[in-house]
């Protein structure tokens, strides 16, 4: 098992901005990180910079503490996957998977017992005479990653794997990538630009944007205690409520005052009383009661019923309050609200986060 | 000299033959069910009887008449000249020659050809459509006019034998034209072409990440190129070998002009024979023996190529 080490990498394009800025990250033995930002926000330019195919401009990338920025890609010892999946179309799939092996010289009948555990592993056993364009896409997807797996990797890239497949099978696949992953232990690196993929698949997701690492933490902590507005608004919807911090109640709590009206709030920031808040409430975390609650600890914001919305799922509600802004609340598909109801939005100070403004 | 029109599909000919075929079955079909359709490639259908079609079963038939010394032809038919040609070696020779260069030109082409096709394939820099240009320069100027650049070099008192002369101590120069050298140097010349920009394309329709891949895996640049591109590019090469062989065993103005008749080619033996010694059964004979010869060569090559591009779909 291989640790991964990515000090100060930096690579520029022509003389443009740089894609990736002084990027630093360490990844541990075994462990799965994603990197998630939109396209364009240097994800794949890590990918590749580890890989060996992208010449990075200043840094140093160490597998084991073993500098290897200079190593061409096939002296890495590396796996990868590419989106489109890359297998050779002119080979079948027990040739895509002999390529590596060859490459590496195992012995001919250690190679044969490689390659059948293997495809057993991802579950393509039977198919190994058949070419490339005779799979489906999910089996295609498979070999790939057969084909990166079999040469035993100290390192195993993923380049958005899971793109080109139809959205049910992505969703198998998730899971199929994450058990395969945990049971052969392999340091795994997973681009992709799909934050429910990258939330199922991680133990910790890097999110980045414009070149830099703007978060890293597990799915809970990105979803729950985003850093900046721009990673909240990437991983997945919330309403933003702008304040000044008013004083500190507990530990990590404050109230901040909003035109909305007071808002108790939790932060990890150290906040100073007149201090700038911007406070993160998720539509999920807001219930909508027709009554103020009775219990003095939720937040409330009055508002009225300006559409809403049925997804199956959840019944989605848009709420104008006060000062004429719009909170989006989801609720459970039962809840029967009205267009035109006053309504109190109420919600846990636990579930309001302050970002820095 | 009008070359035969060029295919840049990178597919196997094998295919295209038979997708000609299925052509050639539909204008079938137009022929049983009479319709404007039919109309509309009568013209052609027409051209091609007259210009195509008639002149060469023409030829054939003359290929079977008997010689006579007073006429085009004496009365009959004989397979005699055939029979003639096959068993002289001098013919045979000549023959075994002209396929030795044009197999030679292919090979050469195709060994100075995938370099820059795959360089062309693969750039992206400015200049690339400069290099394009560079590529087709050679169809630019007519065949003629490049055979006498090439005299104005080659020649033994051209210029680079002046330079060898005055500069490298030989004093009787290098023999440089005149002989399989010079013509092998004009067909590569002008030909090569017809190999790069087939090659080219099937370079083009081979995904980058599969090289990224084969590197991934292990390989080495120069064992990438030999396990996955040469291989995913052969449709290409193979379209690229076909043209340049054809075209080379059928040159007859470049074998004129650099070999003179000091290099015996059958194109060039072909009119020697029509126009100058006015055997015209006998001449007709040759060039069919030619382009017999230089079909089975063709068929073999692509049923041979084709084993290799199995897994190619």
């Amino acid at each position: 098992m291989t640790t991964v080490t990515i000090s100060g990498l930096t690579k520029r394009y022509g003389g443009a901005a740089a894609a990736v800025d002084d990027l630093s990250i360490e990844i541990g033995e075994g462990e799965l990180v994603s990197l998630l930002g939109p396209s364009g926000c240097g994800k794949t330019t890590t990918l590749r910079s580890i890989a060996g195919f992208v010449e990075p401009d200043a840094g140093q990338i160490l597998f084991d503490g073993v500098d290897i920025t200079a190593l061409p890609p096939e002296r890495r010892n590396i796996g990868m996957v590419f989106q489109n999946y890359a297998l050779f179309p002119h080979m079948t799939v027990r040739e895509n998977l002999r390529f590596g092996l060859e490459m590496r010289r195992v012995p001919r009948n250690e190679m044969t017992d490689r390659i059948d555990q293997v495809l057993d592993t991802v579950q393509l056993a039977g198919l190994e005479g058949r070419y490339p364009r005779e799979l489906s896409g999910g089996q295609q997807q498979r070999v790939a990653l057969a084909r990166g797996l079999v040469i035993e990797p100290a390192v195993l890239l993923l380049d958005e794997p899971l793109a080109n497949l139809d959205a049910k099978l992505r969703e198998e696949m998730r899971f199929f990538i994450r058990s395969l992953q945990k049971r052969v232990g392999i340091t795994t690196v997973y681009v992709t630009h799909d934050q429910a993929e990258a939330m199922v698949i991680s133990d910790r997701i890097v999110v980045m944007f414009d070149g830099r690492i703007r978060q890293i933490g597990d799915a809970t902590e990105i979803y729950a205690h985003p850093v900046s507005r721009e990673v909240a608004d990437f991983i997945g919807l919330s309403n933003f409520i702008d304040g000044r911090v008013t004083s500190r109640t507990d530990a990590d709590y404050y109230l901040v005052n909003t035109p909305l009206g007071e808002v108790r709030c939790r932060s990890a920031l150290a906040l100073a009383a007149g201090d700038a808040a911007m406070v993160m409430v998720r539509p999920e975390s807001i219930r909508l009661s027709r009554e103020p609650p009775d219990d003095a600890g939720s937040n409330r914001i009055a508002g009225r019923v300006q559409d809403r919305f049925y997804l199956g799922n959840i019944a989605g509600y848009r709420v104008a309050c006060g000062d004429g802004s719009v909170l989006q609340v989801q609720e459970e598909p039962w809840h029967a609200g009205a267009v035109g109801d006053a309504v109190w939005c109420v919600f846990p100070s636990d579930l309001a986060w302050i970002i820095r403004r | 000299m009008d070359h035969p029109p060029l295919t840049l599909a990178p597919e196997p000919l094998a295919a295209a033959g038979t997708s000609a075929a299925g052509r050639g079955g539909r204008r079938l079909a137009a022929w049983r069910r009479p319709s404007r359709g039919l109309l509309l490639v009568l013209p052609t259908l027409l051209f091609l009887g007259c210009f195509l079609v008639a002149p060469y079963v023409n030829m054939l038939v003359m290929s079977f008449r008997n010689p006579s010394t007073t006429a085009v032809f004496a009365p009959g038919f004989t397979v005699g000249n055939y029979t003639k040609a096959l068993a002289d070696p001098y013919y045979l020779g000549v023959l075994a020659q002209t396929i030795a260069l044009g197999a030679l030109t292919t090979a050469i082409c195709a060994i100075v050809g995938y370099p820059v096709a795959y360089h062309l394939a693969r750039t992206r820099s400015r200049l690339r459509g400069l290099l394009y240009v560079g590529v087709l320069s050679p169809l630019l100027v007519g065949v003629v006019i490049r055979c006498y650049g090439w005299i104005i070099l080659l020649a033994n008192n051209g210029l680079i034998n002046n330079a060898v002369k005055k500069f490298g101590g030989a004093s009787h120069g290098l023999p440089l034209m005149y002989n399989s050298f010079g013509v092998g140097v004009g067909l590569v010349h002008v030909f090569l072409p017809f190999m790069i920009l087939p090659i080219l394309s099937a370079v083009q329709s081979v995904d980058l990440a599969l090289e990224d891949a084969a590197r991934s895996l292990g390989a080495s640049r120069a064992r990438t190129m030999l396990r996955i591109v040469i291989p995913l590019s052969l449709p290409g090469i193979q379209a690229g070998a076909i043209l340049v062989f054809v075209l080379s065993i059928s040159a007859y103005v470049i074998p004129i002009l650099l070999g003179a008749l000091k290099v015996k080619l059958m194109p060039t033996l072909v009119i020697q024979l029509l126009i100058d010694a006015f055997l015209w059964p006998f001449g007709a004979a040759l060039a069919f023996i030619l382009a017999a010869t230089g079909g089975l060569i063709v068929y073999l090559f692509i049923h041979a190529t084709g084993r290799l591009m199995r897994g190619l779909g």
